[in-house]
C-alpha cells in the first residue's frame, strides 16, 4: 500500500474553516489525509502547536488564515505570517523539509481552492515520504 | 543538657557532561560552606573527594538524601551514574541548565556522533590521524582490556534517563539560590511537589529587570549585541537585540542584563510552558514590524540562528530535541 | 478536578453522514476510550429527540463533558451548548467534531472517512477533558442605532427603529437620501412611480425627531462591541462621535461598467446606453438618440456583466424585470418603433413578474434568445443601412445567425458590490464573499445578522435584490435590533483572554498586539490587564505572550495540544 501522509491543519474560524465548510456543502471531494483544528484566528496559531503536530507524527502541517487585509480581527493573519517565516527557518535548521509546513490564505468563499490545496499538499507530502520526526524524537541513540 | 544533634543529611554532587561551572557554583557558597558541612555530610563529589564509583555502588538504596546532578547525559558513564545515583538517592536534583534542559553541550544535538568524531579525530587543524582511528569502548592491550565509556549520538537531559525530583536551573545556578534550597531541605520544611523547578521564580526576568521598558516592542531590524551601541538603560528588545528575558524565569538576579548583556535563557521557561524556545520564537516573530511578506522574510533573515538562539540552553529538553539526520 | 465523565454522540444526519461514515462502529470504538461513559449514535442529533437524548444522559449518567460528532460547529455548536445548559451543566464543557462538512461530504472512501471521523472525535475527547466552565457575561445595550446608507433599505430600517422611539443616526455618503431608487422613473412590475413610493419615505425620515441625518458623511472608525459601539462620523471635515448599540449596514450597490465588454461598444458607439442612463431619459421624458432623433429600433440586451464567468457569475436579479419595464415604457413613448429584447433566460420569479412578462410579450416586443457563452455583438451599421447600429447574434430558438437593427441599445448592466465594500467590511468587522458582498451569519436561518454581534447587513450590499426584498431585510434587521434594545442587555463573548498575574512579568509584548486596545498595563503590579469588554477573543495575544501568562479561554495551549495528540493517536 502506498504511503498515506497525515496532515494536521490549523484553520481560522472566520475565513478558512468556513471555506473548508463550503467545500463540504458544495460536496467538493478532496484527499482524506487532512485533520483540521479550528482556532478563532490564525493569530492564535503559535509555533508550539506546529512543533507538537510534527512530534506527534504529522507528515505535514498546514496553516490557513484569511487573506491579507481580510482578517476578521484586522491583523491576526499578519502575526501568523511573521511567525510562519521564523518557524520555517527553525524547522529547516532541525532538518525538517520546508514543504512539510505550509501557510496559505483561504477565504470563506474558497471551498474549491481549499479542496485543491489539500490535494496538492497531500501529494507534495506523499512525495517527501513519511516524516521521521516522531521516531527520531522518541528514540535515543 | 546537651543539645540533641540533628542527624546530618547525606549530600552527593556529581557531574555528567558539564563544564565544571556547576561544581564551582557549589564551591562558591564560600563561608556558608560551614553551614553546609554542619548540616550535611558530603558522601560523593568526584571533583572534591576521592570516593570511587564502587563506593557508591556499595551504598544501600536511598542512602544519599540529596544528590545535585549537574551536566547532561552524553555517554554511558553519565547514564550509569545517573541510574546509580537515582537508586541510591532520596531527592535527586537536576542541577544547572545541562541536567535540566541539556545546556550548552546539548547544542551537539544539531549534529551527530559521526560528524563530531570526524571533525575531532580527523579534521581539526592540529590532528594527525591518517588511519582514522576512533576511540573504542573496549581495547585489548597486553596488560588487559581497556574500557572507555560509549559516546552516544544524543545528548540527553537528566530526566530523559531517570526520574528527577527537582530542577534547580541556571548556567550555573546562582549560589544563593542553592543555599536557600539546601537550607529549606535541611530545615525539614515541606517540599514543593515533585517535578518542581526550585531556586527560581515563576515570573520571568523582566519582573526584576531594571531597564526601561514600554509597549513599544516593534522590531524593524534585529541587531547582534555587537552591532549596536547599547544605551545601557532601554529594554534590549526595544533596541532590536534579542533578549530571552521575557521567556526566562527570574531568580538569577538578572546578572547578564545588569552586565549589559541580553539574557540568553539559561534559567529556562516559566511554569507550564511546554517547549522552552517556542514561546519566545512566537513572541519575537510577533514583534516584527512589517506586514509585507517580503519585508517580513528580510527581517527574519537577520536572525541568523533561530534554533541556537531560542534553544541555546535547552535543545535536548525541547520538543524537537535534535536535528533529523 | 472531578473525574471526567464524557458522553459521545455520533450523528447520522440522516444519510448525510451515515452513508460515508460507519457511525455505529465509530460510536462503539469511541465508547472504549478512557473517561467515556456513554457513546451513542442517532439519526439526527440536532432534532429535539436528539437533544433530549443528551439531556437525559447527562442526568442519568452524571456526564460532565459532552462531544457531538455531527456537522460543522458553525452550524450547531450553539444548539448543543443550549442542550447542556438545559441539563444543568456549563455549556462550554462541550466540543464538536465536524464529520459532515469535513468528512462525509468531501471524501469518497468509507473506510478512510470512518477512520478520519474516529481521529477527529478522539481529538475532541482529548480537548474537552481540558475544557473549563465559562460564565456567561452580558452587557447593556445602548438604545441608539447607526444606519450606514441612505438608500431605500437604510431609510426603511431607520424609520422602523425610530418609529419605536429609539434614536437613529443615518449616514449617507452622497448629498441626498434615496440611493438608486431616487434615479428611477417607474417600478417594475406594477409600473408605479418610484418618486411616489420614495418621496414620502424620505420626508418622514427627514422630519423624524428620532433620526439624525448625516449627509456627505462617512464613518471613519467604529470601536467597541455589541451594545456599546463608538462611532466616529466625519461630516464635511468635522468629526462627531456617537455611542450606539447596534449597526445596520445598508451601503448598497454599484452598477457594472459595461465599457469592459468590448463587443457592446459602450463608450464608442454613442447610442449604446446603460440601464441607468436610459432610466434618466425616461425620467426627463425624452427618449432620443444623441443626434436628437426618435429611435426607430430599440434593442435591450440582458445579463450585461451578470451570469458570465468573465465578469460576475451571479445573477443580478433585478435586470430582467427592468428590461421588461423598459420595453413597456419604450412601447408607450415610441409606438412605431421596433423593440427587440435580447435575453438569455427570462427570470420572472417575484410577485407580479411573470404577469409582466406575459403582458410585455403582447405589446409587439420581439424576444430573441442568445446562449450564455455566445454574446451578441453591437457594431456600427453600414452606410446606407436604415439604422444606426446592427447587432449580430445567434438566435438560439431558431438556430439562425441574424442581424438586429438598432438606433438605441440599452445594456441591462448588472449590479455589483460597492467600491467601498472592503472599507465598510473592515470598519464594522464583517466578512466578504468572493464577490465582495457581505456574508450573513447564516444564509438561510439568520440572513440579516453577521458573525459580529450587533452588526446587521441588509439590501444590495449582501446580494443583488429588488426593493421589496431590501425593505424586508431592513425591517427584519430593525426587528432584531428593537428586540435586543427591549431586552436591555445581551450575552457577549466569554472566550476572552486573561492574564495570570502570578506569571506575567510586565514585558508588555502583548499590548500593541491587540487590535482592539483591550490590553492595558498596570504599572503598580507590573502586569498586563485585559479589558474583557473590549476583547474579542482572537487569541493573538496568547500566542505573543512569551511567558504563557496570557490564556486564551477555550483555546488554551493545553486544550489545543491535547487535541493534536488525540488527532494523531490513530493511524490514517
Amino acid at each position: 500500500m502506498s504511503f498515506e501522509p497525515t496532515i494536521v491543519s490549523f484553520l481560522c474560524n472566520w475565513c478558512s474553516y468556513t471555506g473548508a465548510d463550503l467545500a463540504g456543502t458544495s460536496r467538493i471531494k478532496y484527499a482524506s489525509n487532512v485533520r483540521i483544528i479550528r482556532v478563532m484566528c490564525s493569530g492564535r496559531i503559535e509555533p508550539t502547536f506546529v512543533i507538537k503536530a510534527f512530534t506527534e507524527g504529522a507528515d505535514g502541517v498546514l496553516i490557513c488564515g484569511c487573506h491579507p487585509g481580510d482578517c476578521h480581527y484586522h491583523e491576526g493573519n499578519y502575526k501568523c505570517l511573521r511567525r510562519y517565516h521564523l518557524l520555517q527557518k527553525y524547522i529547516q535548521q532541525l532538518g525538517i523539509e520546508k514543504d512539510r509546513l505550509r501557510l496559505e490564505w483561504i477565504s470563506a468563499s474558497e471551498g474549491k481552492q481549499f479542496a485543491e490545496l489539500i490535494d496538492d499538499m497531500t501529494e507534495t507530502v506523499r512525495g517527501l515520504g513519511p516524516s521521521k520526526v516522531k521516531e527520531v524524537m522518541t528514540t535515543y541513540t | 543538657m546537651a543539645k540533641e544533634e540533628k542527624p546530618k543529611i547525606k549530600l552527593a554532587v556529581y557531574w555528567g557532561a558539564a563544564c565544571g561551572g556547576c561544581c564551582v557554583s557549589v564551591l562558591d557558597v564560600h563561608e556558608k560552606l560551614f553551614d553546609v558541612v554542619a548540616a550535611a555530610d558530603l558522601v560523593f563529589w568526584p571533583i572534591a573527594l576521592d570516593i570511587k564509583y564502587k563506593d557508591v555502588e556499595a551504598m544501600p538504596d536511598g542512602h544519599i538524601d540529596v544528590t545535585l546532578f549537574n551536566g547532561a547525559v552524553r555517554n554511558s558513564e553519565n547514564e550509569h551514574l545517573a541510574k546509580l545515583l537515582r537508586q541510591k538517592t532520596k531527592v535527586l536534583v537536576a542541577y544547572g541548565s545541562c541536567a535540566h534542559m541539556g545546556g550548552i553541550p546539548g547544542l551537539a544535538n544539531f549534529t551527530t556522533k559521526d560528524e563530531l568524531f570526524k571533525r575531532i579525530y580527523d579534521e581539526t587543524e592540529s590532528t594527525v590521524n591518517p588511519d582514522k582511528i576512533r576511540p573504542q569502548p573496549e581495547h585489548e592491550v597486553p596488560e588487559g582490556k581497556l574500557k572507555l565509556p560509549e559516546f552516544y549520538n544524543d545528548v540527553r537531559t537528566l530526566d530523559q534517563v531517570v526520574d528527577v525530583d527537582y530542577y534547580l536551573p541556571g548556567c550555573p545556578p546562582q549560589t544563593e539560590r542553592l543555599v536557600e534550597v539546601f537550607m529549606a531541605i535541611v530545615s525539614g520544611a515541606e517540599l514543593p511537589p515533585k517535578g518542581s523547578v526550585v531556586g527560581a521564580l515563576d515570573k520571568a526576568q523582566c519582573d526584576e529587570c531594571k531597564r526601561k521598558k514600554s509597549d513599544n516592542k516593534l522590531i524593524k531590524k534585529f541587531y547582534r549585541p555587537w552591532e549596536i551601541q547599547d544605551d545601557g538603560e532601554t529594554c534590549f528588545l526595544e533596541q532590536g537585540v534579542i533578549c530571552m528575558g521575557p521567556a526566562t524565569r527570574g531568580g538569577c538576579g538578572v546578572r547578564c542584563i545588569e552586565g549589559n548583556a541580553p539574557c540568553r535563557g539559561c534559567y529556562g521557561p516559566p511554569p507550564d510552558v511546554p517547549d522552552p524556545g517556542a514561546k519566545m520564537m512566537s513572541a519575537i516573530a510577533t514583534m516584527i514590524d512589517a506586514d509585507d511578506e517580503e519585508e517580513i522574510a528580510k527581517i527574519v533573515a537577520q536572525i541568523d540562528d533561530p534554533a541556537g538562539t531560542f534553544y541555546r540552553f535547552s535543545l535536548p529538553g525541547s520538543m524537537l530535541r535534535r536535528k533529523l539526520t | 478536578m472531578e473525574e471526567a465523565r464524557i458522553g459521545i454522540y455520533v450523528c447520522w444526519c440522516g444519510s448525510n453522514i451515515a452513508k460515508m461514515v460507519d457511525v455505529e462502529a465509530v460510536a462503539e470504538e469511541m465508547g472504549k476510550l478512557p473517561n467515556v461513559v456513554v457513546a451513542k449514535n442517532y439519526k439526527y442529533m440536532c432534532s429535539d429527540p436528539g437533544q433530549d437524548l443528551i439531556v437525559s444522559d447527562i442526568k442519568e449518567h452524571k456526564l460532565n463533558r459532552v462531544v457531538v460528532a455531527a456537522c460543522s460547529p458553525r452550524m450547531h455548536e450553539m444548539t448543543f451548548r443550549k442542550a447542556l445548559e438545559n441539563a444543568g451543566i456549563n455549556p462550554y464543557l462541550f466540543e464538536m467534531a465536524n464529520i459532515r462538512e469535513h468528512v462525509s461530504w468531501v471524501h469518497t472512501d468509507r473506510d478512510k472517512a470512518t477512520k478520519k471521523s474516529k481521529s477527529l472525535i478522539t481529538a475532541a475527547i482529548n480537548r474537552v477533558l481540558y475544557h473549563d466552565p465559562l460564565d456567561k457575561r452580558s452587557v447593556d445595550i445602548d438604545p441608539a442605532t447607526l444606519v450606514l446608507g441612505g438608500g431605500i433599505a437604510g431609510l426603511a430600517a431607520a424609520l422602523e427603529i425610530a418609529g419605536s422611539g429609539k434614536q437613529v443616526y443615518l449616514i449617507e455618503r452622497s448629498g441626498a437620501l434615496g440611493g438608486y431608487a431616487a434615479e428611477i422613473d417607474l417600478l417594475a412590475p406594477y409600473m408605479n412611480s418610484a418618486a411616489q413610493v420614495l418621496d414620502p419615505l424620505i420626508e418622514q425620515v427627514q422630519n423624524h425627531k428620532n433620526i439624525e441625518i448625516f449627509l456627505e458623511s462617512k464613518v471613519t472608525d467604529i470601536s467597541g462591541y455589541v451594545g456599546n459601539f463608538d462611532a466616529k462620523i466625519e461630516k464635511k471635515g468635522k468629526e462627531v462621535e456617537k455611542k450606539i448599540g447596534n449597526i445596520v449596514v445598508a451601503t448598497g450597490l454599484k452598477n457594472f461598467d459595461p465599457a469592459v465588454i468590448d463587443r457592446y461598444g459602450y463608450g464608442k458607439l454613442p447610442n449604446v446606453v446603460t440601464a441607468m442612463e436610459f432610466e434618466k431619459m425616461l425620467k426627463i421624458g425624452k427618449v432620443e438618440t444623441k443626434t436628437g432623433k426618435l429611435p426607430k429600433n430599440v434593442a435591450i440586451i440582458h445579463c450585461v456583466g451578470s451570469r458570465n464567468p468573465d465578469y460576475h457569475e451571479y445573477c443580478s436579479r433585478i435586470c430582467c424585470m427592468n428590461a421588461l419595464k423598459f420595453a413597456n415604457q419604450a412601447r408607450s413613448i415610441l409606438p412605431e418603433a421596433n423593440i427587440f429584447d435580447l435575453y438569455t433566460d427570462m427570470r420572472a420569479f417575484a410577485k407580479g413578474c411573470e404577469e409582466l412578462y406575459t403582458q410585455t410579450s403582447r405589446k409587439d416586443v420581439l424576444f430573441l434568445k442568445f446562449e450564455k457563452g455566445d454574446l451578441p455583438t453591437v457594431k456600427k451599421a453600414a452606410a446606407g443601412d436604415d439604422c444606426d447600429m446592427v447587432i449580430d447574434m445567434h438566435e438560439a430558438l431558431s438556430g439562425e445567425d441574424i442581424e438586429v437593427p438598432a438606433d438605441m441599445v440599452i445594456l441591462m448592466t448588472g449590479t455589483e458590490a460597492h467600491d467601498d465594500a472592503k472599507d465598510v467590511a473592515h470598519l464594522v468587522g464583517v466578512s466578504m464573499c468572493g464577490n465582495d458582498f457581505f456574508i450573513e451569519k447564516h444564509p438561510k436561518l439568520d440572513p440579516v445578522a453577521t458573525t459580529t454581534d450587533g452588526v446587521y447587513i441588509v439590501g444590495n450590499c449582501v446580494s443583488p435584490k429588488d426593493i421589496p426584498d431590501s425593505v424586508s431585510q431592513a425591517k427584519a434587521a430593525a426587528a432584531r435590533i428593537l428586540a435586543s434594545i427591549s431586552q436591555g442587555s445581551v450575552e457577549v463573548e466569554v472566550t476572552t483572554a486573561e492574564v495570570n498575574e502570578d506569571i506575567c512579568c510586565g514585558c508588555q509584548t502583548c499590548i500593541k498586539v491587540c487590535p482592539y486596545t483591550a490590553i492595558g498595563y498596570d504599572e503598580e503590579k507590573n502586569v498586563s490587564i485585559v479589558n474583557e469588554a473590549l476583547c474579542k477573543g482572537c487569541g493573538t495575544c496568547g500566542s505573543a505572550c512569551p511567558t504563557g501568562a496570557i490564556r486564551s479561554k477555550h483555546f488554551t495551549d493545553v486544550q489545543i495540544l491535547s487535541q493534536i495528540e488525540g488527532l494523531m493517536s490513530l493511524e490514517v
